[in-house]
C-alpha cells in the first residue's frame, strides 16, 4: 500500500495516519487554496503530534496555541526566554547568546536565546491569538523569517539573520533592519512560528511578483527577494513602502500584522 | 422571515435581508451559510455565523472570497472597471496589476474636525487585492440596496464598492461635566460616526472584534448597549446617551455610560469592546434627549457632585 506525501511539508507518511508525523498537518482533509492561489496553514488538529528525530511535538490550544515538547535525554530545543510557557523539573536552561548581539539588540532582536536539554517536557507559546506554523527543514534550506515570529526550533537549525538591502527597507519597510535566517544542518530540522491571525502561504514562480504590507510578511525562502516599494497612490497622499516580493520559492503572511506606514 | 424550506422555495438570507440563491452553500450577497440553525437567546439577539473558509460574494462581475477565521481575509477578484475603496491601514496584498489611486472625499473641512481619513484608497480592477484588519474577530458583509443606509462605529470599516457613499453624522452621545465656559465633554462612542448610503446596489465589508449578534429592534423597543460594543445600527434607530447609577451600601458608585438605541431597525454588537468605566461621578448635561438611571434609592447616599437631574426613568 502507498504512503500518503504531506501537501505541506511534502514528507511520506504511513496510509493509516490522519496526521502528518513531521508537521502535523491534517491527511484527510483537501487542500483549502483561494482562487488567488493562497493556500491556508494547515490548522493543526487539537493535540496533534509530530516528530522530528527523537523529539516529540504536540500542539495545544486553538485560539493562543502552545507548543508542547517532550525531550529525549540530550535532545535540544531553543527558543525566546519570554515565549516559555513552562517545564518540567528534569528539563535543564541554558542561555545562549546570538553572534552579532550587538547589531541585534540595535535592530531590536534577541541577542539570545535559551536552550532546554531533555528528558522532560517542556511548553512555548507566544502572549497572542493566531497559528503555529511547522515548518520541517530539508538539509542546506534556508528560510527567511520577520522578528518576534520566531517560536521554537530544534538544535540542528541554525539561527542567523540577514540584513535587508536598502534603507527605505530598514526604516520603513515593516519587518525591520533584520530577518532571522533558519537552516537545518545534515539532518532535516523542526521550525516552529507563530503567525498573527490566520497564516497563508503561496509558492511564487520565477520572476513572479506580488506586492505584501509589510506588516503582514511572515516567512520565505532564501531565494525569493524582498524589496521595498514606495506606494504613491496620488498627489497629497502620503507614500507607503509596501514589501515587493519575486520569486521563485514559498512565501507565508499573515492576517493580523503590525501596520507600520511611515511616509 | 421566511427562511429555507426546501428546493424551489424562496429563499430570504436572514442576515442580509435579500432574495437570495439557496442552492449554494452560502448566500451569495452576503456569504453567511444557508444550511445554518439559527441561534436566537431568549432575549432576540441573533448570533451572526461568521462566514466560513473560503465561502465567496459576489459583487456584480467582481468577487469576493472570504478566507481565514481568526483573523479574516477579504480577497477580491476585481472585474476591468470595478472599483472599491478603503483605508490604507487594512491592506494586506495586492496583485501588481491592479491600479492604486487616492480617492478624495468630499466634505474635507468636516472630516478633518471629525478625525476622519481625508483620502481614502481605491483600487480599480483588473486584479487581486486583500484586505484584513489587525484584530480577532468576524468580517461582516453588509449589501445594501440602492438609498439604504446604515451607521457605522469608526474603527470598523474594512471596504466598500464605488457604489457605496461614505459620510460621517453627528452621534448626539455625549454627556458635559464642569461650569459652563469649562465644560469638558465625554463622547463614549466617539463623536461622529461612519454612514454608508448605497447610491446602486452595492457591498460594505466591516470587521468586528469577537463574535458578533445582531437583532431587530421593534417601533418603539429599546436596547441598552455599552458604547463601544455597538458595530452598527440601521438609519432608522434612533440613538441617545443613558447613564447607569448602579446601587452601592456605600458611596454610590460611578457612572456607567451607555447607548440607548429605539427601534424599528437592526442593530449589531460585537462580544470584544474593551470595556473602559468612566471615572467620573455625575454630569452636568446630557447629550438630546438623554435618560439615566439611580438604582440607589436612598439619596443620602449619593455622593453630591456635579448638578444631578430628576430620574428620568424612576
Amino acid at each position: 500500500m502507498e504512503g500518503i506525501a504531506c501537501s505541506w511539508c511534502h514528507y511520506p507518511n504511513e496510509p493509516d495516519r490522519v496526521s502528518c508525523g513531521t508537521c502535523g498537518a491534517p491527511l484527510n482533509v483537501a487542500n483549502a487554496a483561494s482562487e488567488s492561489g493562497w493556500r491556508a496553514a494547515p490548522r493543526l488538529r487539537e493535540m496533534a503530534e509530530f516528530r522530528v528525530g527523537n523529539i516529540t511535538c504536540q500542539i495545544a490550544g486553538q485560539v493562543v496555541p502552545a507548543a508542547e515538547f517532550t525531550l529525549a535525554e540530550g535532545d535540544v530545543i531553543f527558543f525566546e526566554q519570554h515565549t516559555l510557557l513552562w517545564k518540567e523539573r528534569t528539563v535543564a536552561l541554558t542561555g545562549k547568546n546570538l553572534k552579532a548581539a550587538g547589531q541585534r539588540t540595535i535592530a531590536g532582536m534577541p541577542h539570545a536565546v535559551i536552550e532546554a536539554r531533555g528528558p522532560g517536557r517542556i511548553a512555548v507559546t507566544r502572549d497572542a491569538s493566531g497559528e503555529v506554523v511547522v515548518l520541517p527543514l530539508h538539509p542546506e534550506v534556508e528560510t527567511d523569517v520577520r522578528g518576534h515570529a520566531f517560536l521554537a526550533a530544534s538544535q540542528n537549525v541554525g539561527y542567523s539573520f540577514v540584513r535587508i538591502d536598502k534603507l527605505a527597507s530598514m526604516l520603513h519597510g515593516g519587518p525591520g533592519m533584520y530577518l532571522d535566517r533558519f537552516v537545518a544542518g545534515d539532518t532535516q530540522g523542526l521550525l516552529l512560528l507563530h503567525g498573527y491571525g490566520n497564516v497563508f502561504q503561496r509558492r511564487l514562480g520565477v520572476g513572479e511578483k506580488i506586492l505584501v504590507e509589510p506588516g503582514g510578511f511572515l516567512y520565505k525562502d532564501a531565494p525569493v527577494a524582498i524589496n521595498p516599494v514606495p506606494v504613491q497612490a496620488g498627489a497629497g497622499f502620503r507614500h507607503a513602502n509596501w514589501a515587493e516580493l519575486t520569486g521563485p520559492g514559498r512565501v507565508g503572511i499573515q492576517s493580523m500584522y503590525v501596520h507600520r506606514h511611515v511616509s | 422571515m421566511s427562511e429555507h424550506t426546501g428546493a424551489g422555495a424562496p429563499y430570504v438570507c436572514r442576515y442580509c435581508r435579500l432574495n437570495s440563491d439557496a442552492s449554494g452553500p452560502a448566500c451569495p450577497n452576503c456569504g453567511a451559510p444557508v444550511a445554518v440553525r439559527e441561534i436566537r437567546d431568549d432575549e432576540g439577539w441573533v448570533e451572526q455565523p461568521p462566514i466560513r473558509d473560503m465561502a465567496r460574494i459576489l459583487l456584480g462581475r467582481s468577487r469576493c472570497q472570504i478566507t481565514g477565521s481568526y483573523v479574516p481575509v477579504a480577497e477580491m477578484n476585481l472585474a476591468p472597471g470595478d472599483e472599491v475603496f478603503f483605508s490604507h491601514h487594512v491592506l494586506l496584498w495586492a496583485d501588481p496589476a491592479t491600479q492604486l489611486a487616492a480617492r478624495s472625499m468630499a466634505k474635507g473641512w468636516d472630516r478633518r474636525r471629525a478625525g476622519m481619513p481625508l483620502v481614502m484608497m481605491q483600487a480599480t480592477g483588473p486584479g487581486h487585492i486583500a484586505f484584513s484588519d489587525n484584530d480577532p474577530g468576524e468580517l461582516i458583509a453588509v449589501p445594501l440596496e440602492a438609498g439604504q443606509s446604515i451607521d457605522v462605529t469608526e474603527n470598523h470599516f474594512l471596504v466598500a464598492t464605488a457604489a457605496v457613499s461614505y459620510d460621517w453624522v453627528n452621534t448626539v452621545v455625549w454627556w458635559g461635566i464642569g461650569p459652563k465656559n469649562q465644560r469638558e465633554f465625554h463622547y463614549p462612542r466617539g463623536r461622529y460616526a461612519d454612514r454608508f448610503t448605497a447610491q446602486q446596489r452595492g457591498l460594505l465589508l466591516l470587521h468586528a472584534r469577537g463574535n458578533t449578534f445582531i437583532r431587530d429592534l421593534g417601533d418603539g423597543e429599546r436596547i441598552f448597549v455599552v458604547p463601544r460594543a455597538l458595530v452598527y445600527k440601521d438609519r432608522s434607530v434612533a440613538m441617545n446617551i443613558h447613564m447607569e447609577r448602579p446601587e452601592s451600601p456605600r458611596a454610590h458608585w460611578q457612572i456607567i455610560p451607555m447607548i440607548r438605541l429605539t427601534g424599528p431597525g437592526r442593530v449589531a454588537i460585537q462580544s470584544q469592546y474593551g470595556f473602559e468605566p468612566e471615572a467620573h461621578w455625575g454630569w452636568d448635561l446630557l447629550g438630546p434627549d438623554g435618560s439615566w438611571r439611580n438604582w440607589n434609592p436612598d439619596p443620602s447616599r449619593w455622593r453630591r457632585g456635579p448638578k444631578e437631574r430628576e430620574p428620568l426613568y424612576p
